[in-house]
């Protein structure tokens, strides 16, 4: 699992890579809730691009439950962009994508998610 | 402030204080080391370096003409007759020797002097006595006639007889704050007046062994004076005053003094180093005969011709009963007169030994700072590191000794030093061992708590997953008699407890509930919520006709207390058994496989499911139908099944109804129940299972 971050003008964007499995999932929600300490999620949307994410298992579900929830609470929004067919199956068979919305790009998701 | 921590010195707390005393202690007595039976080490020490490495006598520059048994066989006991003494002397100048020392006290005037003859016969007539010859004369002109020096021996205390020497020298040039720490003698017993003006010179032959410090040593002869003071007067030893007649009158004499007293002493070009008090630290060469003659060959003239000449010339007594002998450190037991011979041939070769004053400081400074990292490294080593440690400073100081020695003649106590750091080593070594031994014991202790815990926690555990395992119902057992529909199902824990759940109940005679869930995560926290989420779920569903209604008060109910943020994915179905009716309702779980006339097909969740319990907390789930045909099969599973992985691939769902489908041929429902877990578990090959694995089986068979 690797989180870092993009500089964008218009939102706040996280590059997730790898696999968000139970060994990783727990680092996984550090690293998002570090940089939203750094981001003011209310400022500006936050976008993880999941391009480079090749599997997630439920408790990295959890995870992106909880920041959901977090972000949420404060007013701000969050979207989840570029699923690999194998994340995107998941995301479907959970439904997660009334969790977060999903989207096919950073670009996107960003349009969307400012309006 | 805690003192003890603060200062690395006391990290080790009490551990380093005796080590330290230890150090102390040995620096005291390495202060005093001479005045203890230490000092035989250190002594045995010094011979050692000698006797591996002795002086080489290369040539001979002196001979020693030896009053020997032969002589006084030929020529009477000893006292010889002056006369003869002044013959030997005379032959030898004669012969061409170089200087010639008379290693002899001639206190006593001859026996057959006028002195004597007329105390012996008083009644000598005065005109006979005059006709007698006077051998000391007769000597004292053989004396005069040759370059010879006499022996003067000084006291401590005057006797009765004691003379002060004749020939002082002329000119000793010394510090006068060094002369205080002189060799001083208050008299001395010289020869015969007459003899003495007659000689060039006379030189001290003092040369005390060193004190008996132990019963077995036997009194070694390690230092002869240079030069002493005889009632303020200084005087050369016998052979370096030998030496410094050979070099002429113009011969300067004169001593390198420091603060402690003298360092160095210089004859003309001869240069020696000395102790404080003037005395040479002599360096011996293996004994030899060579070097010695019989007096009474030279009487005879049976001499080669190239015997004397240019050649330094000792009369020495060696005969049995009359001579003195001294042990040198090379452990030879040699006539006093060789002495001479030793410290002329250092003199003109300039090899004396060593022991300048800041010597002891040097092994003072070794041995505190060896001692300091010693006990500032040992208590951080492994025993096996720290002997190694230890052993390599040892070899380091006392090698340094033997390099010392060969390189500058230089007496570095190394022996002492790693003596005195032992005990030191020792009080370390055994802090460590203890230490490492209360380690070690700590360490059982620990292992065996951690045992004990860890057998508590296994039977915590074993207990909770009997009770977990209580919690599912045995489909087997529920619905024996029933013909409309069979059921079979497994829940095989990743861990020892998990957190997947499955369900089986029948509402009524004719509807049977079953459900399936997935609590996110694994283990204890997830087990939890697995058993509530069962719970819930059942009596929900029991109480609520409509199953969307169910779940949705379900996921209420479970989202009240739920701080974790667990989630639960789920499908929740309800079969009328008379007429297949399905109403079925998921919450993010994988829909169900369904096995009809061969084909394997999917129950279709997509329109009605939503996202698992707790995921959203309030989301409006609703329930889908479908109707069953007789010899359907219903397969519901968890993602332990679907994503069940051999670590390259997972198994996959379409891998799953593959195998479903294959199973046809098991007798029963049970049957290809195990068929399809031993597939899963064939895939995996060995690899440890990562989620818990749930299957449970329909098979509706109708009226």
């Amino acid at each position: 699992m690797q989180l870092t971050s993009r500089p964008h003008p218009g939102a706040t964007v996280l590059v997730a890579a790898e696999r968000i499995d139970q060994a990783s999932a727990g680092e996984f929600l550090a690293a998002l809730q570090a940089e939203l300490k750094q981001h003011d999620p209310a400022a500006a949307p936050v976008v993880i691009d999941f391009a480079g994410v090749d599997y997630i298992s439920s408790v990295g579900l959890r995870a992106l439950m909880v920041i959901a929830r977090e972000i949420k609470a404060g007013k701000g929004k969050i979207g989840i962009a570029a699923l690999q067919p194998l994340v995107r199956e998941v995301f479907g068979i959970a439904r997660f994508d009334l969790v977060i919305p999903c989207f096919d790009s950073v670009e996107d998701a960003i349009a969307k998610l400012s309006t | 402030m805690n003192w003890r921590g603060s200062l690395p010195l006391f990290r080790g707390g009490r551990s380093r204080l005796v080590p330290l005393g230890l150090l102390l202690l040995a620096a005291l007595l390495l202060g005093y080391l001479d005045d203890t039976p230490l000092a035989s080490l250190r002594n045995a020490q010094f011979d050692h370096y000698q006797r591996l490495m002795p002086r080489q006598r290369t040539n001979e520059p002196a001979i020693v003409v030896a009053i020997d048994s032969a002589g006084i066989e030929k020529y009477g006991p000893w006292p010889w007759p002056r006369t003869l003494l002044a013959q030997l002397v005379e032959r030898l100048h004669a012969a061409g020797a170089k200087s010639i020392g008379l290693d002899l006290l001639l206190v006593e005037p001859d026996q057959y002097s006028r002195e004597m003859l007329t105390k012996r016969l008083p009644d000598l007539p005065a005109s006979s006595r005059d006709l007698l010859p006077d051998p000391d004369r007769t000597l004292a002109t053989a004396l005069a006639g040759a370059p010879t020096v006499l022996a003067v021996s000084g006291i401590v205390r005057p006797l009765p007889g004691a003379r002060f020497p004749n020939k002082p020298l002329p000119d000793f040039r010394i510090a006068p704050a060094a002369e205080s720490s002189m060799t001083r003698y208050a008299s001395s017993l010289t020869s015969l007046p007459l003899l003495a003006r007659a000689a060039h010179g006379e030189g001290v032959i003092n040369a005390a062994p060193d004190r008996l410090t132990s019963p077995r040593d036997r009194g070694v002869l390690r230092r002869v004076p240079s030069v002493a003071v005889i009632d303020f007067v200084p005087l050369l030893s016998l052979p370096l005053e030998m030496a410094r007649q050979s070099l002429g009158q113009n011969a300067v004499v004169a001593a390198e003094s420091g603060a402690q007293g003298m360092e160095r002493i210089r004859i003309g070009d001869h240069s020696l180093p000395v102790q404080p008090n003037g005395e040479i630290l002599l360096y011996f060469g293996r004994p030899s005969s060579h070097y010695y003659l019989s007096a009474a060959d030279v009487l005879a003239g049976n001499f080669l011709p190239d015997t004397f000449p240019g050649r330094f010339v000792f009369i020495g007594i060696t005969t049995t009963g009359l001579q003195d002998r001294v042990i040198t450190p090379l452990g030879d037991n040699l006539p006093g007169v060789d002495i001479h011979v030793q410290a002329l041939e250092s003199l003109l070769s300039g090899e004396a030994l060593q022991r300048p004053v800041w010597m002891p400081r040097l092994e003072l400074a070794v041995l505190v700072l060896s001692g300091l990292l010693l006990i500032f490294v040992i208590p951080s080593l492994q025993p096996r590191y720290a002997a190694l440690v230890f052993l390599t400073g040892i070899g380091a100081t006392v090698g340094g000794g033997y390099l010392a020695f060969r390189g500058g003649l230089y007496l570095f106590d190394g022996a002492s030093v790693a003596l005195l750091l032992s005990p030191i080593f020792i009080a370390l070594l055994s802090n460590t061992l203890i230490a490492a031994d209360r380690r070690r014991q700590q360490a059982e202790t620990d292992l065996q708590a951690s045992r004990e815990a860890a057998a508590r926690v296994a039977g915590e555990l074993d207990a909770a997953r009997r009770i977990q395992m209580g919690l599912l119902p045995d489909p087997g057992r529920a619905f024996i008699g029933e013909t409309r529909f069979e059921l079979a199902a497994l829940l095989e824990p990743a861990r020892a407890v998990g957190g997947d759940y499955y369900d089986c109940f029948a509402l009524d005679e004719r509807r049977l509930c079953l459900a399936i869930g997935d609590v996110s995560g694994k283990g204890l926290p997830a087990s939890l919520f697995m058993a509530v989420s069962k719970t819930l779920t059942g009596a929900l569903t029991r109480r609520n006709r409509d199953l969307g209604q169910a779940l949705r008060e379900v996921e209420s109910e479970l989202n009240r207390e739920n701080p974790e943020f667990l989630f639960v994915t789920a499908f929740v179905a309800v079969l009328d058994a008379d007429s297949g009716d399905l109403d079925y309702v998921c919450a993010g779980h994988d829909a169900p496989l369904l096995l009809r006339a061969g084909r394997i097909g999917r129950l279709d969740t997509q329109a009605n499911s939503g996202p698992p319990l707790c995921a959203l907390g309030d989301y409006p789930y609703g329930a889908a139908h479908t109707r069953l045909q007789a010899g359907d099969i219903l397969c519901l599973f968890t993602d332990g099944a679907s994503e069940a992985s051999n670590g390259d691939a997972f198994y996959g769902s379409e891998r799953l109804a593959a195998t479903l489908a294959a199973t046809a041929g098991e007798q029963s429902l049970a049957a290809r129940l195990e068929a399809l877990r031993d597939d899963i578990r064939r895939f995996e090959a060995g690899t440890q299972a990562h989620d818990d694995l749930t299957l449970l089986l329909l098979k509706f068979s109708g009226r």
